[in-house]
């Protein structure tokens, strides 16, 4: 009995997938756990597994955008008569051109926890096969201002773009003229780069303010120091201190460990720390998660596998899932301090910027201390001024003072 | 300006044509000595005798249609079909006949004939006799249907009604009846066609007829409560319909709710919902949605019969609905 | 033969005869027409000229014209599907009645009704009706009008044996009896409800007076292939409904000469049926009781046919409706 290989749903939201390559060939024998083909997600590539043993009798989709639930390969006996996928074609064919026009979603946040936003969206969105769900006047009112649906996440039911969101949304800069000939490279958007594209105009639309601090990395650096002398195999990193003491210091600033969803505060018992990293897809914020309770050296070898599967660009599901709070650290490429945009639905991110030898003044006379900027940028919606500076006064005392956080 | 039931107000609406015009005369079952079997005709027959007030043997077939006979010799008798589910003994002589001799005629007949019925639920008289089947008369081309929801409604679209020279369907509701209104002094014919606006909101515009006109009022003032401010319209003539200003509500408001007693499936709401759909497509935010009877016959019991005919809670359900709020 | 009452009322019936042997060439002349008229429907009908259902009325004329001849000015009719000789006695131009049948402007409908909805409301003629039984009730409610408005007019519905089975039937007798409404009811007892013979289709079918008897309602049989007798018989029914006194039921027995409908083939109707329907043509019995010649008959043959001839050019070249006319005339 052969068996049809059908693109899965991998993720919340996620509607169709762009097959990379096929890691195996047609006749070739697959056993059930075999890597099958490579899948390029709204978030991460990774390899789909055969979910049946026997011989690859057709690959029926060998590249390109597939939505879920469409046949793209056989698995059966050798010889086998091969089940004609073609149910599904009629669907491919509707459903292809307005996936590529862009994907909407207000309900990709997948937390634990934090199930609520989703309702049944992600299913309905499935079954819109790619299509933006949109009401007729939310429509009109984008096509009349030039605004791309695809860069906006509906806030009504089952995530349907509605008048209301587009008001929200800015409106587009014009078509851009005709592409100069020549020398311009036009480079046609992944998967992944739509969506960050996606995700960070949504964010742009959340109403934020920054506050920037300075830490005297002395203690820290002393402390990542000793810990690699401690225990060589693993390399301790500053930006490993910092997960850990941001995740210490927003357990005990809870109202800091937030999300905000339209009709509550979604506070969250745990940080799961989300670091941004820079993987070839482009940026990909895996999650180190209960980093408030592991130890320094287990955060520090989480946060290693997770980025090098993101280097690799073999990042599981789970590995980008249910991030509570994010540290983006430019510091090794020298930036002093830079302001980062929010990754939603997350309430605050924390830019780091370069450690640098500082004069400051202690108790009266210039030293020269190494000095940490922190810009802590904030989802003002969900944390208000005071409590969002009570934190990040915890998190430089305890970058300086690491044992307060004990 | 006198206060009036709505039963009074269809009453005083015949007492007038009546009295204005030797032409107008009622008949139907009961309607005389008795006053009809909700009371309606009351007193006619004493003021118009038997001539004018005319009881009738029971025959719908034949009530009907020697209104048509009478009508299109220049009269404009007003029949009462005592219960609407009652039409379905005179349907061959509304959609066969009534609805087709100005039409089969090319044009040199008219038919200045008003049925007037009355149906509903919420006193549980069973399945027979409290049903709402105005939709299947709006399908038929060549008859005009109105549903007044109120006393000063219910006179001047029965005035029109009578006076209008095509057949015309007036639905009356059994539970409308005692609900009382300042009516004007004289009656002001209401052109049949003309919606009215119940109430102004900016939200959601729910268009509904008959008694749910009164239970959407209800489910407005709770959905004001919460921050939705409901605009209603009552078409109170399902055909001709005045799409215009269906149309323009919604295109003011964005969402629509249609609400009637009626089974939703196949009924009027589903012809509104289309036209809307139709008319008002790029302005609408939300799926239209429908508040009617769940699909079953009207049962006795009144805890079933309260089940399937829909409440203001319903009403409200709908509302928050289309403006995102729903469960 | 005759039997003009029923059991239980007796109806002063005058036996004479009133009518001009002029009088009476007149009518042959209009049942020839009609004749003559409905075998050219039949024949263009065949070369698929005519679109729709059409039934003819060949072996009914003397109903037709006995009836319509008696009926006054200002008198209305409602016909049936078989309305083409009803339509003619009445005196609807057969050049508007052909023009109809092409589905023209020009038709006694316009264009909107066709064979089986003809109208000519000038003439009395509210509608022939498709609906077996349809008609009845509103042929009461003229009746109760007239009544009402105490106008010496009567309302006449024709309807077959057929229609005597229907609901629209009983409850109209009742009510017109009751009200004592302006009506005459003619029953045109073909003895064919469409396929289905009398005899399988109502206990009465050899005597439908006894129909009226349920209703108390004045009862008068007729031969409905002697013109002058459903003329006089008519004739009495008449004034009695426009008297104020009651409706009557014209209990007329006549005979189908063709089938249900054009290009019925009658499968179900022996060839001794059909014979003895044909010997009982009303045409034949009229010409033979006038004893009018070959050279007279031919020469109304002629006359007739140049009419026929001349309704069909007409309608020929009358003016097609254009396709949105379709949503005019719906309302008033």
């Amino acid at each position: 009995m052969a068996t049809e290989v059908k693109l899965p749903r991998l993720g919340q939201g996620m509607e169709a997938g762009t097959i990379v390559k096929w890691l195996k060939a047609e006749g070739d024998r697959v056993e059930r756990g075999d890597p099958l083909y490579e899948l390029d997600t709204e978030k991460v590539t990774q390899e789909v597994e055969a979910e049946a043993s026997g011989v690859l009798l057709k690959i029926a989709v060998q590249s390109g955008e597939v939505p879920v639930g469409q046949t793209v390969a056989v698995i059966g006996e050798a010889g086998e008569a091969v089940p004609d996928p073609g149910g599904a074609r009629h669907r491919d064919e509707r459903v292809t051109p307005a996936s590529k026009e862009a994907k909407s979603s207000g309900s990709e946040v997948a937390v634990a926890g934090a199930r609520h936003h989703d309702r049944s969206g992600a299913s309905r969105q499935q079954a819109n096969g790619g299509r933006i769900k949109a009401s007729p006047l939310a429509r009109r009112i984008a096509r009349e201002r030039g605004i791309d649906l695809g860069g906006l996440s509906g806030t009504g039911p089952d995530g349907r773009i509605v008048a209301e969101d587009v008001e929200r949304a800015q409106a587009a800069p014009a078509a851009p003229a005709a592409l100069p000939a020549g020398d311009v490279e036009s480079i046609p958007l992944t998967t992944v780069r739509r969506t960050i594209a996606r995700r960070l105009t949504a964010a742009w639309e959340v109403p934020v303010f920054e506050l920037v601090v300075s830490a005297d990395m002395t203690r820290a650096n002393a402390l990542v120091a000793r810990a690699r002398e401690l225990d060589p195999d693993v390399r301790v990193t500053v930006t490993d201190v910092l997960a850990k003491l941001a995740a210490l210091a927003l357990v005990r600033h809870p109202e800091v460990n937030v999300q905000f969803a339209d009709d509550a505060i979604l506070r969250f018992p745990r940080a799961n720390i989300g670091i941004a990293a820079a993987a070839p897809q482009g940026l990909v914020v895996p999650v180190v998660h209960g980093a408030d309770e592991l130890s320094l050296t287990e955060l520090a070898t989480r946060r290693a596998e997770v980025i090098g599967r993101a280097r690799e660009n073999r990042l599981r599901q789970e590995d980008i899932d249910g991030g509570t709070f994010t540290i983006s650290n430019l510091g090794m490429y020298g930036v002093e301090q830079f302001v980062a945009v929010l990754n939603p639905p997350q309430a605050a991110i924390l830019a780091v910027g370069a450690t640098q030898d500082r004069a400051v003044v202690v108790d009266g006379d210039v030293v020269v201390r190494p000095m940490l900027t922190l810009t802590l940028t904030v989802d003002h919606r969900a944390v208000d001024g005071a409590p969002a500076a009570d934190f990040l006064r915890t998190l430089k005392s305890f970058l300086e003072e690491p044992g307060l956080a004990l | 300006m006198p206060e009036l039931s709505y039963r009074e107000a269809v009453r005083d609406t015949l007492a007038a044509a009546m009295r204005a015009d030797d032409d107008v005369f009622v008949m139907g079952e009961d309607i005389a000595e008795m006053g009809g079997s909700m009371g309606v005709t009351q007193g006619l027959f004493d003021e118009f005798g038997p001539e004018r007030v005319r009881n009738t043997p029971i025959s719908e077939m034949a009530i009907v249609g020697a209104g048509i006979g009478a009508a299109m010799q220049g009269m404009r008798p007003v029949v009462e079909i005592m219960y609407e589910d009652f039409l379905t003994l005179s349907m061959e002589q509304l959609v066969n006949q009534a609805a087709k001799h100005r039409y089969m005629s090319g044009g040199q007949l008219k038919v200045p004939l008003t049925i007037r019925t009355q149906g509903g639920a919420g006193w549980s008289p069973g399945a027979q006799h409290a049903q709402q089947l105005e939709a299947w008369f709006v399908h038929v081309p060549g008859l005009k249907v109105a549903f007044p929801s109120t006393p000063a409604d219910a006179r001047g679209i029965l005035w029109s009604a009578i006076y209008d020279d095509n057949p015309v369907i007036v639905f009356e509701h059994r539970l409308l009846y005692p609900i009382k209104e300042q009516v004007p002094e004289k009656i002001e014919p209401i052109p049949l066609g003309k919606a009215r606006i119940v109430q102004e909101g900016t939200d959601v515009t729910v268009i509904a007829i008959g008694p749910l006109v009164h239970r959407s009022v209800a489910a407005a003032k709770e959905a004001a409560e919460d921050g939705i401010s409901v605009e209603i319209v009552d078409p109170r003539t399902l055909q001709p319909l005045d799409v215009e200003t269906l149309v323009a509500s919604v295109k003011k408001t964005n969402r629509a709710v249609v609400a009637h007693e009626a089974v939703t499936r196949g009924g009027f709401g589903a012809e509104v919902a289309a036209v809307l759909q139709a008319e008002a497509f790029d302005w609408l935010d939300a799926p239209i949605e429908r508040v009617g009877a769940k699909f079953a016959p009207l049962a006795f019991a009144p805890a079933m019969e309260q089940f399937v005919i829909p409440q203001p809670a319903d009403v409200l359900a709908a509302i928050r609905k289309t403006v995102g709020r729903g469960d | 033969m005759l039997q003009n009452v029923h059991s239980f009322r007796v109806a002063k019936v005058e036996k004479r005869r009133a009518l001009s042997d002029e009088r009476l060439r007149g009518f042959l002349r209009e049942m020839l027409l009609i004749r003559r008229f409905e075998e050219k429907v039949e024949e263009r009908f065949r070369a698929g000229e005519l679109p729709g259902f059409l039934h003819v009325a060949i072996g009914q004329e003397a109903v037709a014209v006995g009836v319509c001849n008696a009926m006054e000015d200002g008198d209305v009719f409602a016909s049936t599907h078989r309305a083409h000789a009803h339509t003619l006695a009445r005196g609807t131009h057969p050049n508007a009645l052909m023009a109809e049948l092409y589905g023209k402007l020009e038709g006694c409908s316009h264009g909107y009704g066709g064979s089986m909805h003809l109208y000519d409301v000038e003439r009395g003629n509210l509608g022939a009706n498709a609906v077996v039984g349809g008609g009845l009730p509103a042929i009461v409610g003229a009746g109760l009008a007239f009544k009402l408005r105490d106008e010496p007019r009567v309302a006449v519905a024709f309807f077959g044996d057929g229609a005597t089975n229907t609901g629209t039937f009983h409850e109209s007798l009742n009510l017109a009896e009751l009200w004592k409404t302006r009506c005459v009811f003619v029953c045109e007892n073909n003895e064919w409800a469409e396929s289905t013979p009398g005899w399988q289709h109502s206990p009465v079918f050899d005597d439908m007076s006894k129909r009226a008897v349920a209703f108390d309602m004045r009862s008068i049989k007729v031969d409905g292939q002697d013109v002058e007798e459903v003329y006089d018989r008519a004739r009495e029914a008449l004034e009695h409904a426009r008297s104020g006194e009651g409706p009557v039921f014209l209990d007329v027995e006549t005979s189908r000469m063709h089938g249900h409908y054009i290009g019925d083939p009658q499968v179900y109707r022996s060839k001794e049926d059909r014979d003895e329907a044909a010997e009982r043509d009303p045409i034949v019995l009229l010409r033979e009781r006038l004893g009018v010649g070959d050279e007279d008959w031919d020469a109304l043959e002629t006359e007739v046919h140049e009419i026929v001839e001349a309704s069909v050019e007409f309608a020929k070249s009358g003016t097609d409706p254009q396709p949105e006319d379709a949503l005019k005339n719906i309302y008033a």
